[in-house]
């Protein structure tokens, strides 16, 4: 008898969980949040069977009062809370509702984070990411700039990046629905301190049509603008309105929504908050749509309107040089990305380069652009990308990517220096993804193809710096390189060489497949390499790998050990001493 | 005197037919001569360029990846392309291209070679209804085949 009162209970709730309507809960189970962190509570419920009899929605216990309810299509219901926040602790929603097949229950739990306050807090972070530097680009961009000695084969130094820190972590990555990140939704986590999803900005799922009225969640920089009335500003050398710039204070499921995110940079949409200063590429995002070249599906001309709310507007690197900028501060040096460190300071291809032959380098973007945000006395919060990294990094090209690096060094080295001089500033170094390059062998640019790799002792040792640059940087001429690959590929030519008009990898089958590109594949040397990925992919892909962290000053010991890239979002809190529930705007 | 007028008119007419079949009207032009500059504020189209609108023209390049399977239009570019779907949800397409508009009922096929487009040139920013993909630069091709 016992056991058939089981059996008869096993199957009612075989059956009661069958019947069940399916409710999601947003922010997610088992979400961390700032304490005072702004965010929209979302419900949405799903095959529901027959009318919505009854519901009843309790955080903590209590009845949560001014969620607006909807309905998407039948057998559906959502609740929205806009611009809900949580007082610190650990908190419990619970969400029942009843339907013609009976009662289905949610329950997430929430942790709502506070921070001491510092005896010495930072009052300004500088936050760089080197867009798919991960540990192993990273490496790569120390051998060329420092190589070894031949004499010992100790190596000759580290990159700035690598160097006087006071905090040293190893980051992993991953999306809200996928364990593998791209740019949008990791440089969110930073951000946010949340888990999103592949190609979504600083908003959690929903059911919704609309990309821009995603539920969105607040980033730091949005918060230490509306609590602290701190500047906040952002330096990159892709288009502006890409992915991780966008991770500011952009808000929307598609990273593609490019006019709408240029818009949330002057404050219009999302939470509203615009940026002080924005310094990049991509101006078709700015200008109106009857210009040719431009990008928008409208009117609206940001050059001119950011000039009437008071920026300052530079387009080279002469006016930039020159500008006395007050504290807001706009700068487009090219109608898209810029072309590669390489392009810009070495080749100088017209092919490359076109009509920008004065484009500013991102150390100096950097330093203009904390001249400007300095003048606000309540701090700042800085993003600096070094965004062309992963997008020559995906067309397997790794000179134009690792010189990219140095760049990025070179305003880290600035950045340090400023925080020397400034103890209240926390300058962070980290990476949102990493690509599957490897350094695995030296080569002898006497040879041609497979024959000048050289592996173990034959390797010897890499001789770039024999030649510099204006810069002082290595030049890419040399007689001993490395000899690079990718984990990761689709079908291309491999010719371990570098090439100063750039060549994409693949090109298309016109059957929706890539076939490599056949003008590599006429280069001396080349040889066709089969690829492990889909014929689908044109390009070698992000990965798993982890990422390298690098803190310097205040608050610099936050950031230490193996953790998640949400984690550096609560680092950079408890480096400011930062509570939006306690600040009083 | 009004009907030897039409006459000659005709006979002009008749006699640049000609040129045209024999393909001495076709202005060749490079991709390196769309523009005489792009700047932060826009892309100005050059004179050569402007010259030649409505005109014959013959371009070559490649067949960027296709939009969609069947061809009654194509993207034509200066340099073997492929597209990264990962960097960006939108194609990241260089500034100098041209759009390829097959003639009403005929399509082209899909293919990686080197190929000549000749056809009549249009200039101006466009928006294509049913796509809304953006031009500057349109050819509405005569004949499309590979290059020699």
């Amino acid at each position: 008898m016992p056991r058939n009162i089981a059996a008869v209970c096993a199957l009612a709730a075989l059956l009661g969980s069958a019947w069940a309507a399916k409710v999601a809960v947003y922010p997610y189970d088992g979400a961390a949040l700032l304490a005072g962190q702004r965010f929209d509570l979302r419900i949405e419920a799903s095959e529901l069977k027959g009318n919505l009899k009854a519901y009843r929605i309790t955080l903590d216990g209590q009845p949560l009062a001014g969620l607006e309810q909807t309905a998407q299509g039948a057998g559906q219901a959502e609740w929205t809370l806009r611009g809900a926040f949580l007082r610190p602790g650990s908190h419990t929603l619970e969400v029942s509702l009843t339907d013609d097949a009976g009662e289905s229950r949610k329950s997430v739990r929430w942790e709502a984070r506070q921070n001491l306050r510092l005896p010495r807090a930072a009052k300004n972070v500088i936050l760089f990411i080197g867009d798919g530097m991960g540990w192993n680009t990273l490496n790569a961009a120390r051998i060329i700039a420092k190589g070894f000695n031949p004499e010992n084969g100790m190596p000759n130094g580290n990159l700035e990046i690598e160097s006087g820190y006071g905090g040293m972590a190893t980051v992993t990555t991953g999306s809200f629905d996928s364990f593998i990140a791209d740019s949008a939704n990791s440089a969110s986590s930073i951000m946010t301190g949340q888990k999103v999803q592949v190609n979504a900005l600083n908003v959690y799922p929903s059911n919704l049509k609309d990309t821009l009225a995603y539920p969105r969640i607040e980033t730091l920089a949005e918060m230490l603008k509306r609590v602290r009335g701190a500047s906040i500003g952002v330096v990159t050398t892709t288009f502006g309105t890409d992915a991780t710039p966008a991770s500011l204070n952009a808000h929307t499921r598609r990273r593609g929504d490019y006019q709408a995110i240029a818009d949330m940079y002057f404050g219009r949409g999302g939470f509203g908050v615009p940026l002080d200063v924005m310094l990049f590429g991509g101006s078709r995002d700015f200008i109106p749509q009857s210009t040719p070249g431009s990008r928008r599906k409208d009117s609206t001309d940001w050059i001119a309107e950011s000039q009437k709310l008071g920026y300052t507007f530079v387009s080279t690197r002469s006016e930039l040089l020159a500008a006395k900028p007050t504290d807001k501060l706009f700068g487009l040096f090219n109608i898209d990305n810029f072309p590669s460190y390489l392009d810009r300071a070495v080749w100088k291809r017209p092919e490359m380069l076109g009509s920008f032959t004065d484009m500013p380098y991102l150390w100096e973007m950097t330093q203009k652009a904390v001249e400007a945000l300095s003048r606000n006395d309540k701090g700042f919060f800085l993003m600096v990308e070094g965004g062309m990294v992963d997008k020559y990094e995906h067309p397997l090209d790794w000179p134009r990517a690792l010189w990219d690096v140095l760049e990025l060094d070179r305003a880290v080295a600035w950045a340090k220096g400023y925080a020397a001089s400034h103890p209240d500033t926390l300058v962070i170094v980290t990476a949102d993804h990493a690509h599957s390059i490897s350094v695995f062998g030296g080569y002898d640019y006497s040879k041609q193809g497979r024959e000048g790799v050289g592996v173990y002792e034959a390797a010897k040792f890499p001789t770039y710096g024999d030649k510099k640059d204006a810069n002082g940087f290595p030049l890419p001429d040399t007689t001993r390189g490395i000899a690079v690959g990718f984990g990761a590929t689709p079908d291309y030519c491999e010719t371990y060489r570098g090439r100063e008009v750039y060549k994409d990898p693949t090109i298309s089958d016109g059957k929706g497949g890539y076939v490599a590109n056949p003008e590599v594949c006429k280069e001396p040397g080349a040889f066709q390499r089969t690829g492990n990925l889909p014929v689908d992919s044109a390009q070698g892909v992000h990965t798993a790998d982890p990422m390298p962290l690098f803190a310097f000053g205040v608050g610099s010991q936050f950031f230490n050990g193996l953790i998640d890239q949400t984690e550096i979002f609560f680092r950079m809190a408890q480096a400011l001493g930062f509570n939006p529930h306690l600040e009083k705007p | 005197m009004k009907r030897l007028r039409t006459l000659a008119h005709w006979g002009l007419l008749a006699w640049i037919g000609g040129i045209a079949l024999l393909g001495l009207a076709q202005s060749p032009l490079e991709f390196g001569e769309l523009y005489s500059k792009i700047t932060v504020r826009g892309v100005e189209f050059s004179p050569k360029l402007q010259a030649l609108n409505g005109k014959s023209v013959r371009m070559t390049g490649w067949m960027a990846p296709p939009l969609k399977p069947k061809l009654d239009f194509f993207v034509l570019t200066k340099a073997p392309l492929a597209t990264c779907p990962f960097c960006s949800t939108a194609a990241d397409w260089p500034p100098d291209i041209v759009l390829v508009i097959m003639p009403p009922g005929r399509t082209a096929e899909p293919t990686t070679k080197r190929i000549q487009v000749t056809g009549r040139l249009e200039v101006g920013v466009k928006e294509d209804a049913s796509t809304g993909f953006v031009s500057l630069v349109r050819i509405y091709a005569e004949r499309v085949e590979e290059a020699r």
